[in-house]
């Protein structure tokens, strides 16, 4: 790509230095003045009704300034579907409740303080499964909705509904069919950096907080209207992220710790840090959204799939958060994997008293993906056709428009499903089934925005110095996947200046206009989209001052010269070549006529020009400043769960070779290879990162990662016992990049944050049946499970 | 509440003063990777931790009369000792799989054995080894066979006032071949499901004349295989005779494995009787090369 | 609550800290000194995002007690740059993506510099033994292996 000077060229991370010196500021290292330490006490008890909070002797402990309990702040309930109190009164729903807040001198006597609050409870019975969470006579997890409403039955009245022709015609005239039910698990981000903020309240009540949110508009949106709703309305509300260790999902919504560090300062008058320990990390923070699918699909005697019907059970858990928006996702694959003409898929969640779910990596794709990828294999076996051969059978097309109606720009799964093929060598190693095998997997995701909510924008100020140092206002966030290379990348090429010279300012809602949020692995599409349309208005200003001041600044240097050499005569030059901003460029930080790029008098140092454009003298001085918020041509899911929600679509697709010791059912990875369509690589090694962490994580999350409960209570909350993988658990990965060079994308680039990790687990899956002949269809797929799936195909 | 005074006793003589004056008040701490994770997840601590850090003459690996592996050698001393790794193969890996680098670093093997956690990794390859705890009181000292002090999960047989000093393998050992299996499900910083020790001595025709099956998190200590180690003696060391030692090792004659959170009983059977087998065979590998790994 | 003084060597200069004796280093680095390098990832030794080099060898500091330190010599990541660049581990770890939301960095380039400093040239299994004790959930470990393979060529030369 020698037509870019820093587009699709591997920058490295310079910028962020302070990372390996130990300067950058996380949560866990910002202070503010006379700062209290929050701490939150748990509930005991997975459903039991509150009987009495006794916090007086807490509340005479020397160093406690505060402590709060349900019946201290404001009876106002939070969340997507407002089912949740900050601080709980009456009834505790699971184990994490929020029961009492404490703000101390330091984290260790706030955590002595919980120790001294006395919570009667009286036990209720508890029900820690969906279905029978579903069944008439389950305890009732909630009595009333947000409106006082009485509820009498624990599913969600959510509309997660699709339908798209007609499938029992469909099922009639299949040639093979399928049906089998797959299963995932809750599984945790694992952020390094665990969750925590600063919330700050100044003399005029206005709020300034400190967090690691990916949302900060929603957040800042979130919380003012709970301040409306607890007596502050009107108050400002600043939201700010320090930097940020990790996000993976877990910073999309307005946690309730958010909101009880918020009370704790408001009672206080002081700053309060709430930060979660590692323990509360997994305990206290929402996981991955389980999932039960069965699954049906059928193809004709080509191998043509014919129809896909899926149905859910989420287990929601006591409260909702994004989990419970997993299905709006979900429909992506379910409908739009491959081209089915018939699709119906139903998801139903359901309270329960385990711990609730939010959005992590993938939001519901991998769970759903792993659904359709297992039955893709059934049913290729079933037909007899090649897994790989049925896949490209039915690979999705450029140009098609899917069930869902998402309009399918460019697509790279044929190029994607042939390099696992031949990486693989698939036709020599497929079908062996003597202990070695290979599967693969493929996925579809949004990667040109994702319209969740009504305005999908993308806000962005861009703002050149007269030392030609641009600073970029961005209203996304950085979560450590390197945009503010990136970004620096595209700013630079569409300014023309040097990407050493642009540094871009994340997460202040003060100092950037709107975005959506940095999720759905959206910020490199949304932020070069609307950079490009800044940048070309801050070019423009700059080529308007450079035909104002070029002239000017010729002939002050020919004045010069001919001051030093009276026999100096300036020559003759066409000045029609700077008249017009139009007809005039700016590369690599040099200002010049399009049509005279080498011209010896006129290219000159944009430093230069932008200097003489502030310093004039004559009332008539410029700066360089443009804005652009960018919203996608893209719609909204309409009633029936349609609509063409991003402006285009990641493929990609994942094979794997797998080795299995029979004697033990361990599985290890012989190979993986990661194809995806990127549209264009901005930077292809930051872009490596991410598919490699991306399939490490889908790697755990096939085989070994799981967060185990026991009655609610979560067991295995630490980095000891819930499997994260370490540096020693590698195995060869071979990443493919494929650039179909996407129209929509800004350079034909689309998002990568997530895809890498989507299509993991099942093609691990599908490389152990093809290894071993058992089929496990419920992860993590653990040794136990697979030896005996083993045993009892051996049995029969 | 974690309130404690940290004692840094030079010697010997003024751990045992100091133990005497704090009493039941008091604790011993050696590199703290365990008690100080113990104490931060209990929020609770003895009122005085007496460090045995400050005692460098008991930091030593040496080989004269027997092995001598000094209680305050770390995990990473025994894990980078040729001498180790060549003639006490088991520990060596053992020692080596304990969690991380970092805490192979501070983590005694002294400290290790006197936390008598049933999956404590260098005590199945010690009890294969045959070692003996040297312990220390202010009366004198005891040795005591490895198989002798573990009493159960958490529990030994050391008095409150005493030290294990070290740990003592009979000079004989280093001729066997031995080979430690570590069952987890990642690569690091795990504690093992199911841990295997095994050491085999074969005669110069090639039969077994003695072995040695250690398990650990078989049993609510760690304990030896006897019925499978009888089996294999005098045996010719073949893959049905190892693969028949391992279904006795892993039979209710030899270990209670148990459900717990990480594993259920049934697959750590099945773990024992696979890798017994499996632990046997690469001990026969280096009982033949004359005891060594290399 | 006693509060105890001990002096040692802190990224080359002799330091006295006078903290409670019931801190354990990472506490001290990170509130005495101010030294927020080192992070405590879960305070109980299983993710390394606090290791730091006391005497030559890696750590974690969370588990390390303070009174220990007395005599003893600790680097930290803010003592590996020199006063006009960055040490090789640190550039290698910009330049090769080893980096990408940071909080595990600072332990994983201690862990790093603790075995460059004993092995010149790591084969990829000693690199990745040295650094199992240290948990990132961005990159897959791949590239942060590149940069510490960078880093080595780079020393040697």
């Amino acid at each position: 790509m020698s037509e870019y000077l820093y587009v699709g060229r591997n920058i490295p991370r310079t910028i962020e230095a302070d990372k390996v010196t130990g300067k950058a500021v996380y949560i866990d290292d910002f202070k503010r003045p006379g700062m209290l330490h929050g701490k939150i006490l748990y509930s005991r008890y997975a459903h039991a009704k509150i009987v009495h909070v006794d916090a007086s002797r807490a509340r005479a402990l020397p160093g406690v300034k505060a402590v709060l309990t349900g019946v201290d702040i404001p009876d106002v309930r939070v969340g997507f579907i407002r089912d949740q109190r900050v601080l709980k009164r009456d009834k505790v729903r699971q184990f994490r409740d929020e029961v009492a807040a404490v703000a101390a001198t330091s984290p260790e006597i706030a955590t002595e303080a919980l120790g001294l609050i006395d919570v009667e409870y009286e036990e209720l019975p508890a029900v820690f499964d969906p279905f029978e969470a579903m069944k008439r006579d389950a305890p009732l997890i909630h009595d009333v909705d947000a409106r006082g409403k009485p509820i009498r039955s624990n599913v969600l009245p959510l509309p997660w509904r699709f339908k798209e022709g007609d499938i029992d015609g469909a099922r009639e005239t299949s040639a093979y069919v399928t049906k089998e039910r797959v299963s995932t698990t809750w599984v945790n981000q694992c952020c390094m950096g665990t969750s925590g903020c600063v919330a700050e309240f100044d003399s005029n009540k206005n709020l300034t907080l400190w967090n690691q949110t990916n949302v900060i508009f929603g957040d800042k949106g979130r919380i003012s209207e709970y301040f409306q709703r607890i007596g502050l309305g009107g108050k400002k509300i600043r939201i700010i992220n320090p930097i940020v260790g990790g996000s993976f999902g877990t910073k999309l919504d307005t946690d309730i710790y958010e909101f009880i560090c918020i009370q704790l300062a408001l009672a206080t008058g002081k700053p309060v840090k709430i930060q979660f320990t590692r323990e509360e990390e997994f305990i206290a923070l929402p996981p991955r959204q389980p999932a039960v699918f069965d699954i049906e699909q059928g193809c004709d005697r080509d191998g043509r799939l014919t129809f896909r019907k899926v149905e859910a059970v989420l287990d929601n858990g006591a409260y909702t958060s994004w989990g419970a928006t997993t299905p709006s996702v979900m429909m992506m694959p379910m409908s739009s994997l491959y081209r089915v003409p018939n699709v119906s898929f139903e998801a139903t969640c359901v309270y329960t008293n385990n711990i609730y779910c939010q959005a992590m990596r993938g939001y519901g794709n991998p769970q759903a993906s792993f659904a359709v990828e297992t039955s893709m294999d059934s049913l290729a076996e079933a037909a007899g056709i090649d897994p790989g051969e049925f896949r490209m059978i039915n690979r999705n097309l450029p140009g098609e428009i899917t069930p869902m109606r998402l309009k399918i720009t460019s697509c790279g799964l044929k190029e994607c499903i042939e390099s696992v093929r031949s990486k693989l060598d698939w036709k020599n190693r497929h079908g062996r089934h003597n202990g070695r095998g290979v599967g693969m997997a493929s996925l579809i995701h949004v990667a040109g925005g994702a319209r969740v909510y009504k305005s999908d924008g993308h806000g962005i100020m861009v703002k050149v110095d007269e030392e030609g140092c641009v600073d970029v206002l961005e209203s996304g966030t950085d979560q450590g996947q390197g945009s503010p290379t990136v970004i620096s990348q595209m700013a630079a090429e569409a300014l023309g200046l040097h990407a050493k010279d642009v540094r871009v300012i994340f997460g202040d809602t003060a100092l950037s206009l709107w975005d959506a949020g940095t999720h759905a692995s959206r910020h490199t599409f949304m932020a070069g989209k609307a950079a490009l349309i800044a940048c070309a208005d801050a070019k423009r200003q700059m080529l308007e001052i450079a035909v104002e001041q070029i002239p000017k600044l010729v002939n002050r240097r020919f004045k010069s010269q001919k001051r030093k050499d009276p026999s100096f005569v300036p020559p003759d030059l066409d000045w029609s070549l700077v008249a017009d901003p139009e007809a005039m460029d700016i590369r690599g930080g040099v200002i010049f006529p399009k049509s005279r790029p080498d011209h010896p008098i006129f290219r000159i140092d944009a430093r230069d020009v932008l200097k003489a454009g502030l310093h004039v003298g004559t009332g008539e001085s410029r700066v360089v400043m443009a804005e652009a918020f960018y919203d996608p041509p893209t719609e909204m899911l309409d009633r029936e769960m349609k609509g063409n929600l991003s402006c285009s679509y990641a493929f990609g697709t994942t094979g794997a070779e797998v080795e299995v010791d029979r004697e033990t059912g361990r599985v290890k990875i012989v190979n993986l290879v990661a194809a995806h369509d990127v549209g264009r690589a901005m930077n292809p090694c930051l872009l490596l990162g991410q598919v490699y962490g991306a399939v490490y994580t889908g790697v755990g999350y096939a085989l070994t990662e799981e967060i185990k409960t026991v009655k609610g209570r979560v067991v295995n909350g630490n980095f000891r016992d819930y499997q994260i993988l370490t540096a020693m658990d590698e195995f060869p990965i071979e990443p493919v990049i494929v650039e179909t060079d996407d129209e929509a994308g800004p350079f034909g680039a689309k998002g990568v944050g997530e895809p890498g990790l989507v299509p993991t687990a099942p093609a691990i899956a599908n490389a152990i049946y093809d290894a071993i002949g058992v089929r496990i269809r419920d992860l993590p797929i653990t040794p136990e499970k697979v030896l005996a799936a083993m045993k009892e195909k051996d049995a029969c | 509440m974690i309130d404690y005074e940290y004692k840094k006793p030079k010697s010997l003589d003024e751990v045992f003063t100091l133990m005497k004056a704090y009493g039941s008040a008091s604790r011993v701490i050696a590199g703290g990777t365990d008690l100080m994770v113990t104490m931060r997840r209990a929020r609770k601590s003895p009122g005085v931790l007496i460090s045995l850090r400050g005692l460098e003459d008991l930091k030593y690996i040496r080989k004269d009369d027997a092995y001598h592996v000094g209680a305050l050698a770390t995990h990473r001393m025994l894990e980078c000792s040729s001498l180790v790794r060549d003639e006490l193969t088991a520990l060596q890996e053992g020692a080596a799989k304990v969690g991380s680098v970092q805490i192979r670093n501070v983590a005694t093997v002294g400290g290790n054995i006197c936390n008598a956690a049933p999956s404590a990794d260098t005590a199945g390859p010690l009890l294969a080894l045959d070692a003996i705890v040297v312990l220390r009181g202010p009366e004198g000292e005891r040795h005591i066979p490895l198989a002798e002090f573990f009493k159960g999960p958490g529990k030994t047989v050391r008095q409150r006032d005493e030290v294990l000093i070290e740990l003592e393998i009979p000079l004989e050992m280093g001729g066997y071949g031995s080979s430690y299996w570590k069952h987890s499900r990642r690569e690091a910083m795990n504690l093992p499901l199911v841990g295997i020790a095994a050491a085999l001595h074969l005669t110069a025709e090639g039969l077994i004349d003695d072995a040695r099956i250690a398990l650990t998190v078989a049993a609510p200590t760690p304990v030896r295989a006897l019925k499978a180690e009888e089996f294999l003696k005098g045996k010719t060391p073949e893959r049905d005779v190892l693969v028949e030692a391992g279904k006795i090792a892993s039979s209710p004659e030899c270990c209670s494995p148990r459900d717990s959170l990480r594993c259920d009983a049934w697959y750590r059977e099945e773990i024992i009787r696979v890798y017994v087998a499996r632990m046997l065979a690469l001990a026969v590998e280096r009982a033949g090369n004359g005891g060594s790994s290399t | 609550m006693n509060t105890i003084s001990v002096s040692f060597m802190l990224n080359g200069e002799p330091v006295v800290a006078e903290a409670p004796e019931t801190w354990t280093l990472l506490k001290v680095l990170r509130e005495y000194f101010e030294l927020t390098g080192a992070k405590e990832g879960c305070g109980v030794g299983e993710c390394g995002a606090c290791t730091v080099i006391v005497d030559g060898e890696a750590v974690n500091a969370c588990l390390y007690p303070f009174p220990e330190v007395e005599g003893k010599t600790v680097l930290t990541v803010e003592g590996l740059a020199g006063r006009e660049s960055l040490h090789p581990l640190q550039t290698a770890f910009l330049e090769h993506n080893g980096v990408q939301c940071g909080f595990c960095t600072s332990g994983m380039i201690m862990s790093a510099k603790a075995l460059l400093d004993k092995v010149k040239k790591p084969s990829e299994e000693e690199i990745r033994k040295a650094i199992a004790g240290n948990i990132c959930r961005c990159t897959g470990y791949v590239q942060i292996v590149e940069s510490i393979k960078a880093a080595a060529e780079a020393l040697d030369d």
